[in-house]
């Protein structure tokens, strides 16, 4: 492999698609499979009551640590990743998630559920995410940054049609332990070895150039010197005294708000305005599927138009979709949400996470995306219980969907108030020798 | 709130159950096969994309040595 990798130096771009696609490909599946593995947990719910005589709320205590592991493992993740590069994280993630999802196989109470599932999945799951695989994206991609990050966010929902469904079947057909080991195994034996066969953590591992050499940093000297930001930084600590990390962070705060709680109250909010639960289940899907498409188009524009723009029209879009459920009737606002909303519902992840890359350069990418992550996380889990709460206290979804909207509302100001010209690298690359500075002392310290 | 820990079962990361429930039913219904053939059909996609990765990636080298 070795010798193909110095083969592959400088004339690749002239044999066909350029190999950082390879790498979104088997990353691609990394998170499908991770996703998807996470997703299938509400399909063994029932199952596992009946088994261990347990009730519903018992066993959501695995799922709600999970959510919480999970959240604060971005930015532990993603600070390894800068550290020891992103091809090892996602290899030992995949491989831990893996031998955890089989160990699933052979618990035989709650607790091993919380511990395996709760702990060890939940936290691994971390590093397949995107504070981990984008900013091996973000190291091979930087024309096509935006596009390539969509592609592999994508993949996300993917893993949620095909496994889910799939554990589904292998529970109806064999049992939950079968459904465990075989996932666990082919994340194992097909998942590992393709990560290991074919992901690179940048570049310059394989020979290669960045954008396969298309790149402002396309000539063999500008390859040595990459132009860097005003923001970039060489300790993530002071990237956090700059306001843009803290911009990108409370929109994506609200942006966890706004989805976590329409995922888990939609079914209920349709029930509650007498809409049966196959049809939210249908404007669900649809939502779903239309998410899948727009986070497509809006990862391509924003490698044209400013990313920032595009972040604070998502936001302000699915707002809309948010005052659309209050003042809609109910048979209207669900097709009318799951369409406006299904437009904005992923979009912001590879915009957030570009932006991110831009802004503060990828040598700390994984921490200071990590912790925008965990922001999203932690404000998902705050809305789902207050959501709750509320609807509990009022009876109605209206006024916390006005939260909802007010809230979208300030973050897609907030994002639009980001000086992407003054900030990004793509707009204002420090002058040359400040480059090459920067360079050498990193290079110094590698 | 009843059950503040239990809502949170309902989030998209953990499927919500009710949604799959319907969703398999729905699945069921307009493709009529078995589940030992979804399982196939399934398990095919989902090992038939590393090794298909593999081998363009292979081809690549190939092509290129």
């Amino acid at each position: 492999m070795s010798n193909n990798r110095s083969e592959l130096d400088g004339s690749s771009k002239k044999s066909g698609i350029y190999y950082g696609w390879y790498i979104i490909a088997a990353l691609f599946f990394a998170t499908f499979l991770a996703i998807g593995s996470r997703q299938g947990f509400g399909v063994f719910v029932k199952t596992w009551e009946q088994d261990w005589g347990i009730s519903t709320a018992t066993v959501s205590i695995a799922a709600s640590v999970g959510w919480l592991v999970n959240g604060v493992s971005q930015p532990i993740v993603g600070r390894l990743t800068d550290i020891y590069g992103g091809r090892r994280v996602v290899v030992i993630s995949l491989t831990v998630m893996a031998l955890a999802t089989i160990g699933v196989a052979y618990v035989t109470n709650i607790y091993g559920l919380i511990a395996l599932s709760g702990f060890v999945i939940s936290f691994a799951a971390g590093g397949i995410s995107p504070a981990t695989t984008g900013v091996i994206v973000a190291r091979w991609f930087e024309k096509k940054r935006g596009m390539a990050m969509a592609v592999l966010i994508a993949g996300g929902s993917v893993g949620g049609l095909i496994v889910v469904p799939f554990l589904s079947y292998l529970l109806v057909e064999f049992s939950w332990q079968t459904a465990h080991w075989l996932v666990g195994g082919l994340a194992l034996a097909l998942g590992v070895p393709l990560l290991l066969i074919v992901v690179r953590s940048t570049p310059e591992d394989m020979g290669l150039k960045i954008d396969d050499g298309e790149s402002s940093a396309s000539t063999e000297t500008e390859v040595v010197v990459r132009p860097v930001g005003p923001k970039f930084a060489e300790e993530w600590r002071d990237s956090l005294n700059s306001k843009p990390i803290w911009q990108l962070s409370i929109a994506y705060f609200v942006c966890g708000i706004t989805t976590a709680s329409i995922a888990v109250h939609f079914v209920r909010w349709a029930i509650s305005e007498d809409i049966t639960t196959g049809t939210a289940a249908l404007a669900f899907g649809v939502l779903s599927g239309i998410n899948a498409g727009g986070v497509l188009v809006v990862g391509l524009l924003s490698d044209r138009w400013q990313r920032k723009n595009l972040l604070g029209a998502v936001y302000l879009v699915r707002g809309l979709g948010f005052v659309l459920l209050i003042v809609l009737p109910g048979s209207t606002a669900i097709w009318a949400f799951a369409v406006v909303g299904g437009m904005s519902w992923l979009a912001t992840v590879p915009l957030t996470a570009s932006l991110t890359a831009d802004v503060y350069g990828v040598r700390n990418l994984g921490t200071l995306f990590g912790f925008a992550n965990m922001a999203h996380q932690l404000g998902g889990a705050a809305a789902v219980m207050l959501f709750g709460w509320a609807f509990t206290v009022w009876g109605s979804y209206d006024i916390t969907f006005a939260i909802g909207a007010l809230a979208l509302l300030g973050a897609g100001i907030v994002s639009l108030s980001i000086r992407e010209k003054q900030d990004s690298v793509r707009y204002s690359p420090v002058p040359e020798g400040a480059a090459v500075a920067l360079h050498e002392s990193i290079t110094d310290e590698e | 709130m009843a059950n503040p820990v239990g809502t949170l079962l309902h989030h998209s990361e953990p499927i919500d159950p009710d949604l799959w429930e319907w969703l398999s039913a729905k699945i069921d219904h307009v493709l009529g096969v078995s589940s030992g053939v979804m399982v196939i059909v399934l398990g095919a996609v989902i090992v038939l994309f590393p090794i298909a990765v593999v081998v363009l990636v292979w081809r690549k080298w190939r092509t290129i040595s």
